[in-house]
């Protein structure tokens, strides 16, 4: 019982950040039209101004990380608005590769700012909450974790809030729907487009922070496993609503760490390693039988 | 008899003995597409050797065979993405089919080389055909996602079968043990062989059938085309090109590690290959192999004999990133498009000139 | 297991391929005189090159020097005039634009018209010069060779004439020899394939049939979209070598009953049979959508559907895919049966386009030609197929009215020369009630009335439906 809730437990971060990194992705998809593989490279960025802002000028973790999230913000503003908003023309695929030449971009500049060395990072909290069960054993659960996990639902529901309530949510809706539409009908594209990669870098360093708080060593690749788990929760899940994917964030990590466990409760510890890929393939199985995602909603094209 | 008619003949004669056949026959010679090729391979099988006699920098041995490696996998890529509009993310996953092939079947069962090397095309084979048809299903950006995720399991099936893989015996090719150094010349022939396949595959009804399937599958359905048949091609030629670069890549490197973040299964092995052939021109083999060059090997054989470049190496990811974000916005055609435009502009040069010397045609 | 395997390969797909490899062996039946021909042609011209050669001495001591010095000099002169026309033009041309500039300023510009004279004075001077230059080598050339002696030249010319005889009838023995053994050979083929051919004929249980005068025909055709009835039992018979128009007002479903025909759509219910280009009847709901050109229909799009980077013929050459029979090896080695195929096949291409009268385009890319050019590639392209019937979807949308009185022809001109049948759906009435021998209109999915034009002009619920509605536009 204990180790299950470990489990359970150890998850905890995982699942905040690919939940927010997969909101980042699915907002610049909806209003885009492409998958951003800068996003974690982006995310990276800010986490590495968040660690210099605690290293270099001494300023606590609650005040370094806006500072992170609003560079990661700048920048991904910035590239939407010189090289996304001159590229209307470039078509689908262009657009993702051009997010491919911003991963090189990203990864150059990073050392050229901040040095080659890996910094360290610190948590919000130290310590541990431990119970001790019924049976004797004990779970513990890191404050860390707990702390990120506050984060991650906060921020989450406030986006799904004012994508829900808000008339900024409203053209977000209208331009995913249609942009040429949406433009017609007088919502400025431009700034909803902007504000969306603006609240996706934000987002992004929100994730990356929260890796580095547990003790992940940051470097310029460090969020790619996460982006992937995030691409694959978009299909998933279904980019055509905003909660389909981010369930199926939550349900991808969760997935991978309960497969280690019912491995090892079965007594074939040594198919732990195996977990990753067995969580894949069902994951593409998944995705082929129903190419619209879980939750997504079938459009029918016209021939 | 016929003055007249001799007369013809003679200045026949004399016309016939004035001689350009030579000049003629050998431009025919180097405009063959296959003689390029075979060319290329002579003149870089050339440029190992003196490398190898460090008569040029020592360091383009490696530098040249990896670039090369890498470039099989991007021709591969070519002909997916230019010819059959279809795009993956898969080559990563791919290469590795190849290095594990070569791993288990000639350095643990101890065959030859050549059994590993099926053993990768065959392995390659099945994966295209898984990928063909998961591509009828889905399209576009989610089948990019799909070859994604695909590449993912592979790493992770890497990463548990055996992480870190050396290869320590020298692979031999006809009798022939090939040493690192000798890697090069096997890596050259390889490419040649696979480019003269491919440039055949592109003129050929073949390639006509994925340009038609690329612009229009409803059109190229009308035509006899079948859909399911070209696409498990497409994905089947480009695994097996991946797998070939794996095992060509596991020779020159003769080692590698899975769960590194930049190795060679990642998702960044994947991007680069892409961003070569966007970068060479996605319809262009030659473009291709060049892309590849920038991307590989450009850093040894050029950039570090500038000193400013040499000392702050990341300054090169940073410029082909730009590159790729500029190709792609202002230049779709890569480089190969730029190549042709020059062409062009020379043609018209040419034509100027005759202008200027003998004024314009007023008609 | 026997059924498994029928199942894998089943007998149609057998008896299509032992169809195909039937009529290529008859083409390279019929190609064997043409292609020994051309080997001929060439074996005798490389013979000639060598023999001019040969005979050029024998030749130059043979003429008359004076005709031999004449011819050079005019050679010479020719491009002496052609340079000097050229220099000419240009010195007159600056001097236009100076004398029109002086002009313009109001200044006196009589010196430079002068100017003018005198350079075209000294440029015939100057070419004078040079006749008279060649006069003079034309005299030293007389000098030194002025005697002509004819015999050897007579001997050779005549050896060699003997010889070009032997080498054209030794040619065309052996060519002879190897064409009737090459004809044995593949008449034999051709026997057998259509041994096996009946022998899979009779196997064949189903069989279907359709009066002797019709082509298609479509029997209570549905199909629906969800709730959405868009064709809603459509029955028509198309007779062969007619022009057969489908009009209706928009969202009437003629598009949808084409991709019935064509298997875009699985129709929902409904018949459809088809006298395919092997004289057999075929139920086309049995056939993939990519199959049915192997059946004989070809179709053009609406909107233009060919391929922009590559070249016209290549492009017709795209239709003729499933006519090889060279496999992806062939292709990618770059076989000679792949040659030969593509070679048999460009003719034939290059056929289609000189009777389109596009030959001058063939080597064009695609993209940047006119509207009304593409259109016609797309026809020739449906052509290339060997289609029975064409299905041509809006043809003259996007045309000018000269372009659709072209157009009106050329339909008119492939159903005579190709005997092909033709299915159009077209919104310009003009080129309907012009070209159509039968007409059938549809509304909603649904049936109005059929018959010659004139009848369907007369039709009162075609007027309401359609014709009345256009004059309310």
């Amino acid at each position: 019982m204990a180790y299950f809730l470990n489990t359970l437990f150890g998850s905890i971060v995982p699942m905040c950040i690919t939940a927010l990194v997969t909101m980042a992705i699915t907002l610049i998809f909806k209003t885009s039209y492409t998958t951003n593989f800068a996003q974690g490279v982006i995310s990276a960025f800010g986490a590495y101004v968040v660690a210099s802002s605690l290293n270099k000028l001494g300023l606590s973790i609650w005040i370094s990380l806006p500072i992170g999230m609003f560079a990661a913000m700048l920048i991904a503003v910035a590239v939407d608005v010189l090289i996304f908003r001159n590229g209307r023309y470039v078509n689908a695929l262009g657009k993702q590769i051009i997010t491919m030449g911003l991963i090189s971009l990203v990864v150059g500049v990073i050392p050229l700012i901040f040095g080659l060395s890996d910094p360290a990072f610190k948590s919000f909290v130290n310590g541990n909450i431990t119970f001790t069960l019924s049976d004797g054993s004990v779970a513990s659960v890191t404050k860390n974790s707990l702390v990120c996990l506050a984060l991650a639902v906060v921020v989450i529901a406030a986006i799904f809030i004012l994508l829900r309530f808000s008339k900024w949510g409203l053209s977000v809706r209208a331009t995913a729907s249609n942009e040429y539409v949406a433009g017609m009908m007088g919502i400025n594209t431009h700034v909803v487009t902007a504000v969306s990669w603006g609240l996706a870098g934000a987002l992004g360093a929100l994730a990356a922070t929260i890796n580095a708080s547990s003790g992940n060593i940051i470097s310029g690749y460090f969020m790619t496993n996460y982006q992937v788990y995030a691409f694959l929760a978009g299909i998933l899940g279904g980019f055509s609503t905003f909660y389909g994917p981010v369930i199926a964030a939550l349900m991808i990590p969760l997935a991978n760490n309960l497969v280690q466990y019912i491995v090892n409760v079965l007594g074939v510890p040594e198919l732990t390693g195996w977990s990753m890929v067995i969580v894949y393939a069902v994951a593409l199985v998944i995705i082929f039988f129903k190419p619209q995602g879980i939750f997504g909603k079938k459009i029918a094209r016209k021939v | 008899m016929d003055k007249r008619l001799a007369k013809n003949y003679a200045l026949l004669g004399k016309q016939t003995t004035d001689g350009d056949g030579l000049t003629a026959c050998l431009r025919s010679f180097f405009k063959n597409s296959t003689m390029q090729i075979i060319l290329f391979a002579i003149i870089m099988s050339v440029v190992g050797a003196l490398s190898q006699e460090k008569i040029l920098p020592y360091s383009w041995l490696s530098a040249f065979a990896s670039t090369f490696s890498y470039a099989i996998a991007a021709v591969g890529f070519c002909l997916l993405m230019g010819y059959s509009g279809l795009a993956s993310l898969g080559t990563g996953g791919f290469i590795g089919i190849g290095t594990y092939s070569v791993h288990y079947i000639m350095s643990e069962a101890g065959l030859p080389f050549g059994i590993a090397l099926i053993t990768a095309i065959a392995v390659a084979v099945l994966i295209g055909v898984i990928v063909g048809f998961i591509s009828l299903r889905i399209e576009g950006i989610y089948l990019v996602i799909l070859t994604l995720g695909l590449s993912e399991i592979l790493r992770n099936l890497y990463m548990v079968l055996e992480d870190r893989i050396t290869i320590s015996t020298n692979p031999n090719l006809f009798g022939i043990e090939i040493t690192r150094q000798m890697s090069l010349y096997v890596v050259v022939v390889v490419l040649a062989v696979i480019m003269i396949i491919t440039g055949n595959i592109i003129n050929s009804p073949t390639g006509r059938a994925m340009l038609a399937m690329k612009n229009s599958t409803a059109a190229a359905q009308a035509m006899g085309i079948s859909l399911m048949k070209y696409r498990l091609m497409a994905f089947i030629i480009c695994t097996v090109y991946a797998s070939i670069s794996g095992t060509m890549l596991i020779i020159v490197v003769r080692g590698a590690m899975a769960s590194q973040g930049t190795g060679f299964y990642a998702l960044i092995t994947s991007l680069n290959i892409l961003a070569a052939v966007i970068i060479g021109g996605y319809k262009s083999i030659w473009g291709a192999v060049f892309g590849s060059f920038i991307m590989y090997g450009m850093q040894t054989v050029v950039l570090n004999n500038i000193k400013f470049l040499a000392e702050n190496p990341v300054i090169i990811t940073f410029v082909s990133g730009i590159l790729v974000i500029i190709v792609v916005m202002f230049y779709p055609g890569g480089l190969a498009q730029l190549v042709l435009e020059l062409r062009g502009k020379a043609r018209k040069l040419r034509i100027k000139m005759k202008e200027a010397r003998y004024g314009k045609d007023l008609g | 297991m026997a059924r498994i395997l029928d199942n894998l390969n089943p007998v149609s797909e057998r008896i299509l391929k032992l169809r195909q490899s039937y009529d290529w062996t008859q083409a390279e039946l019929e190609a064997l005189p043409l292609h020994y021909a051309e080997k001929k042609k060439k074996a005798l011209n490389s013979f000639l090159l060598k023999a001019n050669k040969k005979l050029s001495n024998s030749a130059f001591k043979a003429c008359d020097k004076e005709e031999y010095a004449d011819s050079i000099m005019t050679e010479k002169l020719q491009k002496y005039d052609v340079k000097q026309y050229l220099q000419h033009r240009k010195a007159n041309h600056l001097a236009a634009v100076e004398i029109f500039l002086a002009i313009k300023k109001g200044e006196d510009w009589s010196a430079d018209l002068l100017e003018v004279r005198k350079a075209n004075d000294d440029l015939l001077k100057e070419r004078e010069a040079y006749v008279k230059k060649l006069e003079a080598e034309r005299e030293a050339f007389l000098r030194k060779n002025s005697i002509s002696d004819s015999s050897e030249y007579k001997a050779l010319s005549a050896e060699l004439e003997k010889k070009y005889n032997e080498l054209s009838s030794a040619l065309d023995e052996k060519h002879a020899a190897e064409i009737s053994a090459k004809e044995l050979k593949l008449n034999k083929k051709l026997d057998s394939i259509s041994k096996n051919l009946q022998l899979l004929e009779a196997k064949q249980t189903e069989k279907h049939t359709l009066p002797d005068d019709i082509l298609l025909s479509v029997k209570g055709l549905k199909m629906y979209f969800g709730g959405l009835k868009a064709v809603d039992d459509l029955t028509f018979d198309v007779k062969k070598g007619e022009i057969f128009g489908l009009i209706g007002p928009n969202g009437a479903g003629k598009t949808t009953v084409f991709n019935c025909i064509t298997r875009f759509y699985d129709a929902t219910g409904g018949e459809m049979y088809f006298e395919n280009k092997y004289g057999e009847v075929v139920d086309l709901r049995e056939y993939k959508v990519h199959d049915i050109i192997l059946q004989g229909i070809g179709r053009t799009f609406q909107n233009i559907e060919l391929v922009k980077e590559i070249s016209v013929l290549d492009n017709l050459l795209v239709a003729s895919t499933r006519a090889y029979r060279s496999g992806f090896i062939a292709h990618a080695l770059g076989l000679p049966l792949l040659k030969r195929e593509e070679k048999m096949l460009r003719e034939k291409a290059m056929k289609i386009l000189e009777f389109m009268g596009l030959e001058s385009y063939a080597g064009w890319l695609a993209f940047g030609l006119p509207y009304g050019i593409l259109k016609k590639v797309e026809i020739a392209r449906a052509l290339m197929a060997d289609a029975r019937l064409i299905i041509m979807d809006e043809p003259a949308a996007g045309l000018n009215d000269s372009e659709t009185a072209e157009l009106t022809e050329t339909i008119r001109r492939i159903r005579d020369e190709f005997g092909v049948t033709i299915l159009l759906v077209e919104h310009d009435m003009g080129l309907v009630m012009n070209v159509c021998d039968t007409v059938c209109a549809i509304s909603f999915g649904q049936m109005l009335a059929i018959g010659t034009t004139e009848e369907i002009q007369k039709n009162k619920a075609v007027q309401e439906a359609y014709l009345g509605m256009e004059d309310d536009e």
